[in-house]
């Protein structure tokens, strides 16, 4: 555990608990939405979205396990990028669960399957199945949104990707929830069109979050440059040691690429005089000094080969 | 602010009070009952008669001004009836278990006061899909025995 930076242990331990209270909160939601579930496509839909919001909570537990161990020789670069290799796993997975939602969902509307909720028998009265259906739904939107809110700033804090995306999927949440909701509403006034559409429209935005994943983990994959948290652009902090590293050694090619939530950089082409490097932090400027984990430089080639 | 609570109140009394309403039925079952005067009946040839049944149907069709036209036949030409919507609903002895219980709705046993078991065949009535006002009050005529 030495080779984290003591500047983030705090975060780290408080993203740790954070997805912990995720697995728990979210095993009540599934457990609600289950035990109400009947024959509404959106509910299933929803159901399916809410068991796939465990996956980037137990990629980060598991992948915060391997992170900080040390190198092997096998693995001389150390396990930085679990999480990056985990969080591509489960990217595809919820693509391929988010094309079968879409599949079902436009086949069950071009079918004009009409959905049936039958009554179900509470407290000794029959009471139609959609009401609690739509109570479980309410519920099911409270535990993500309050948590994926308390997730974000940890991830700015940690540049922590995988977290991000989590928290993100969480904060929107509502949508699926209400969603569902108008599904089954629609179920109540006779529009049985309402719920296969409500579940192509979760089923949509669960591919969209797989689409988005996907695009985020390959580009760490492919050795991209740090890119921001929440776009597609380079991070702010990596074009800030872009410049700077560009400035001491002009006469080098700087490239910078992201392992994890830490900065990699290269400068290759620097003059025989450039031995002396200031510590890592320094580099870094007014941004986290922990964030650049490693620096390379290489001596100017001989051109003696020509 | 009083007038947010008074608005309040009656929304949640409304929403409380659509609780206790039958859902709408896609095809409109229950208004075709209650406008014809007729609730057709399909009977599966040979199945022993429930008299738990009878009288939920019975009640039903009295509660909405109507009788009861009862057409006998085999379970294929009646359940595909019922499908096509020329029948709406048809007595059998049925279970989950069955081809047709994705292409119909079973509904609860009458009188049972609990589901059939997964494979269990029970004395129950079959529905047309996705007719959630109707099957409701049939379910709710059949509970309350």
């Amino acid at each position: 555990m030495s080779r984290q930076p003591p500047e983030i242990a705090k975060d780290f331990r408080h993203a740790i608990r954070l997805e912990w209270w995720t697995l728990v909160w979210m095993s009540t939601v599934i457990a609600a939405m289950w035990l109400t579930m009947g024959g509404s496509k959106a509910m299933q839909s929803a159901l399916i979205e809410d068991v796939l919001s465990l996956v980037p909570a137990l990629t980060f537990l598991l992948a915060a396990r391997f992170e900080n161990r040390e190198p092997t020789a096998k693995f001389p670069f150390g396990f930085y990028r679990v999480n990056s290799l985990a969080f591509l796993v489960s990217a595809v997975a919820l693509g391929l669960v988010g094309a079968f939602l879409i599949y079902e969902s436009a086949t069950t509307l071009l079918a004009q399957e009409h959905p049936t909720l039958a009554p179900v028998e509470m407290f000794g009265y029959q009471l139609w199945s959609g009401w609690p259906m739509i109570a479980a739904l309410v519920y099911s939107v409270v535990p993500p949104v309050i948590i994926g809110r308390m997730k974000e700033p940890v991830a700015k804090r940690l540049h922590d990707k995988v977290l991000h995306t989590d928290a993100l999927m969480q904060k929107a949440d509502w949508q699926t929830g209400l969603a569902g909701i108008l599904g089954i509403t629609g179920i109540y006034f006779g529009y049985w069109w309402a719920d296969s559409a409500a579940a192509l429209f979760i089923a949509a935005s669960v591919m969209k979050d797989a689409l988005t994943n996907i695009r985020i983990a390959s580009a760490e994959l492919l050795d991209g440059a740090p890119r921001a948290l929440d776009r597609a652009d380079i991070a702010a902090d990596a074009q800030r040691l872009h410049a700077r590293l560009s400035a001491r050694w002009p006469e080098g090619e700087v490239r910078l690429r992201e392992s994890g939530r830490y900065i990699v950089a290269a400068v290759d082409g620097v003059g025989p005089d450039s031995a002396e490097v200031p510590p890592l932090e320094t580099l870094m400027g007014d941004d986290d000094g922990w964030r650049l984990s490693r620096l390379g430089l290489a001596p100017r080639q001989a051109a003696a080969d020509e | 602010m009083r007038m947010i609570r008074t608005f309040a109140a009656t929304a949640l009394l409304t929403a409380l009070a659509g609780c206790a309403d039958p859902p709408r039925d896609p095809a409109q079952t229950t208004e075709r009952v209650r406008d014809s005067g007729i609730v057709r009946l399909g009977v599966i040839a040979g199945a022993p008669p429930d008299a738990r049944a009878d009288a939920a149907v019975a009640s039903v069709a009295r509660a909405l001004g109507a009788r009861v036209e009862r057409r006998e036949d085999h379970t294929e030409e009646l359940l595909e009836a019922l499908e096509l919507g020329e029948l709406d609903l048809v007595y059998g002895h049925f279970s989950d278990a069955s081809p047709w219980a994705t292409r119909v709705h079973f509904g609860d046993p009458p009188g049972w006061g609990r589901k059939a078991g997964a494979t269990e065949t029970a004395p129950r009535f079959a529905f047309r899909n996705g007719e959630n006002g109707w099957i409701m009050r049939l379910e709710r005529a059949g509970g309350a025995q």
